[in-house]
């Protein structure tokens, strides 16, 4: 038996979580293939994949950094600085392109200044994407865009995606989700061996290699697993969600996931760099372009697009999380939400009050480049207390 | 005309006090609470569950040597006390992490709200811990179990650190300036509350424009209390309302808040910065009980 940690695929996970540019530049050497960073999950990769492209997801290193002010206001959400701050500092100089698929107004300017500023960069593309996902109507609006930015990119590379290779990008990328979801539907067991410290740095590293690598590696991590190859090392504790921003900082999880006084262990992470990445399948024949559009308009949705009122389906990501802390026992939620991220901090009351409603214990942490880790393990362990302290009274 | 000159005046009285009325060896159970905080550390004993000793100091730069100083201290004063004798002790604070001879850490926020209702009785349900480097609205039971809770962000305003920094540059003692603050005749707007370095020019420009030390004070606790009640008001207060930490010696504060909140604070049967350790040793008193069993 061995544990998460000494499985060769976990390694490798962190390895190209860890070493992203590294790969990048070698994937470029070894396939003489184009690059392309890409801001936000609304960004239908599959296009750019058919195209012979390798999609990176650009992100930051959660180092502090002074370079951005010129080109982003001081309260800008922290990603955006720190995503930037990568590309004025040269560690995307791999790049042949960016782009995004427009989410909200922090990351449209950070793209705009990285598409500026990197010498690189010879293709950008703005992806206009709708923002009332709820409406009717969305898709066909999104469709209409796919359309254009297909074109676009078959202009840059000088090669007409066929139909056969937009099949085969679906197939690849569905196969990624069927593959990260059985991960995640793993992580409903009682005694769950791997952490959100895995999941995360499983989740990510799909976004910033290639998916059909990636898959390979995945599904023979997932069978040793499934097969009961892997034993569990350490006590689960607290059954914790995660609710917010992206959050790919290894160093919150590790403070909460194995630096407490308390065991806790993130059983769902519902935010960009979790389950909003990749769940839900393209579905239907024929119209691909539509079928990939229905997906990325019908997926759970991020806040910058699930509005309070006048919805046409309700709100679709609160039925998600209500779904999910059913399913997967969940005893806590700890909404994580990025620093001056507006779209977040409009959710949370409403989440508070559902969370509320269902009895479920919660605790706020705003996110920023580094954390404060003693405060954040104070407030933690606190809650923790409060749910079990029963033992510390006579 | 107020002149700015170095001194500490920021030091606050450390103390070390032991209940001579009472003999330890007498009790079945002796625990002990440490609460290493940011600006201040105490070290509570407590003889059956009552206060019997403690020492109260300043945070050094070292949090283990000063938790070890701290019980240092205690022992000294009560003489024939070994750290042997001691049956159980809980860690808690900012340092907690920090006290390699503590049996058990517990965050300052179950610490606090349990020492509480020894400090104010079990009628108290809202608390306000106003620490050296933080701000905490806490919930409890009649046991003094944490309901709901909420901390300020990274931010000194409004906390002991803040205050500090005001009583340095006003040379104004740390025990005198809540007194002072309430000397005006009319209450002046508040200075920035978002901020202890805003805060910190806005006085240097409130002295260059000639401010009595009592108007600066009222308008900066005006501040601190505003901050304060509005953490509180996200919690929910519910009465009875008390303030714990080092801050509630403060009458300035103190007073400011209970006028924002229209509702008094309950009174302290002992000194209220010790509420966290004396939590502390309640709870290590119930887990070497319960060990026993």
């Amino acid at each position: 038996m061995v544990t998460v940690d000494e499985l060769p695929e976990m390694k490798k996970f962190i390895e190209w979580f860890e070493n992203r540019h590294e790969y990048a530049r070698k994937w470029k050497e070894e396939t003489g293939g184009k690059v392309v960073g890409y801001f936000c999950t609304y960004m239908p990769e599959e296009i750019m994949y058919a195209a012979g492209i390798l999609p990176v997801r650009i992100l930051g290193s959660h180092e502090p950094e002074s370079i951005t002010r010129p080109y982003l206001h001081d309260m800008y959400c922290p990603f955006c600085h720190d995503t930037l701050a990568q590309a004025l500092e040269g560690r995307y100089d791999y790049l042949d392109g960016v782009t995004i698929a427009q989410s909200c107004l922090h990351m449209r300017q950070s793209y705009f200044s990285f598409a500026d500023r990197v010498e690189n960069i010879e293709w950008s593309y703005y992806l206009p994407f709708p923002h009332g996902v709820n409406n009717p109507h969305a898709a066909d609006f999104a469709k209409h865009e796919f359309e254009k930015f297909k074109k676009s990119v078959e202009e840059w590379t000088g090669k007409e995606i066929a139909d056969g290779d937009l099949d085969k990008a679906i197939e690849v990328y569905n196969k990624s989700r069927e593959l990260l979801t059985k991960m995640f539907e793993l992580r409903k067991a009682d005694e769950p061996v791997l952490t959100g410290l895995h999941a995360m740095y499983i989740v990510v590293s799909s976004q910033v290699v290639d998916k059909a690598e990636h898959n390979q590696v995945l599904e023979s991590f997932l069978e040793k697993i499934e097969n009961g190859e892997v034993e569990n090392d350490r006590e689960i504790g607290t059954r914790l969600m995660l609710i917010g921003s992206e959050d790919y900082d290894a160093e919150l999880f590790r403070l909460i996931e194995y630096g407490m006084s308390y065991p806790a262990t993130f059983v769902f992470e519902e935010n960009c760099t979790g389950s909003r990445y990749f769940w839900g399948l393209v579905e239907g024949d024929g119209d691909r372009l539509m079928a990939l559009a229905k997906r990325y308009v019908y997926r759970v949705p991020c806040p910058a697009k699930d509005w309070a009122r006048g919805d046409f389906f309700g709100r679709r990501r609160f039925q998600f999380i209500e779904d999910v802390i059913k399913k997967w026992n969940v005893e806590a939620v700890i909404i994580a939400q990025m620093k001056f991220c507006d779209p977040h901090e409009l959710d949370i009351p409403s989440l508070r009050e559902m969370l509320d409603k269902m009895g479920v214990r919660h605790l706020h942490l705003e996110l920023d480049l580094t954390q404060p880790v003693g405060q954040f393990r104070t407030r933690v362990e606190a809650m923790i207390e409060a749910m079990g302290e029963e033992d510390l009274f006579i | 005309m107020v002149t700015v000159q170095e001194s500490e005046y920021w030091r606050w009285p450390e103390k070390i006090w032991v209940d001579e009325n009472k003999n330890w060896q007498d009790a079945e159970v002796i625990s002990c609470g440490i609460d290493l905080g940011s600006v201040s550390t105490q070290a509570v004993m407590m003889a059956d569950g009552e206060l019997y000793a403690y020492a109260n100091i300043r945070t050094g730069t070292s949090s283990t040597a000063s938790a070890e100083k701290a019980v240092n201290a205690v022992l000294e004063k009560i003489g024939d006390m070994t750290r042997e004798n001691i049956h159980y002790i809980v860690g808690t604070g900012y340092g907690r992490v920090s006290i390699p001879f503590a049996n058990k850490t517990i965050t300052e926020i179950a610490c606090h709200g349990r020492g509480a209702v020894y400090v104010y009785g079990n009628t108290v349900r809202t608390i306000l811990d106003m620490g050296g480097q933080d701000l905490k609205a806490i919930k409890v039971d009649s046991r003094g179990k944490v309901i709901n809770f909420l901390m300020n962000d990274k931010c000194a305003a409004g906390t002991g650190r803040g205050i500090e920094v005001v009583c340095d540059m006003l040379s104004v003692p740390i025990t005198e300036v809540g007194e002072l603050s309430l000397k005006v005749d009319e209450e002046p707007e508040p200075v920035s509350t978002t901020c202890v370095v805003f805060a910190k020019s806005e006085i240097l420009g409130l002295i260059r424009k000639g401010w009595s030390k009592e108007m600066i004070l009222a308008a900066f606790f005006n501040a601190v209390s505003s901050r304060v009640v509005e953490l509180l008001e996200r919690v929910g207060v519910e009465p009875d309302f008390a303030i714990t930490g080092g801050i509630s010696k403060n009458v300035g504060v103190v007073k400011r808040i209970e006028r924002k909140l229209n509702m008094k604070a309950l009174e302290p049967k002992v000194d209220p910065q010790l509420a966290g350790a004396i939590g502390a040793a309640l709870f290590a008193r119930a887990l070497y009980i319960k060990s026993k069993k």
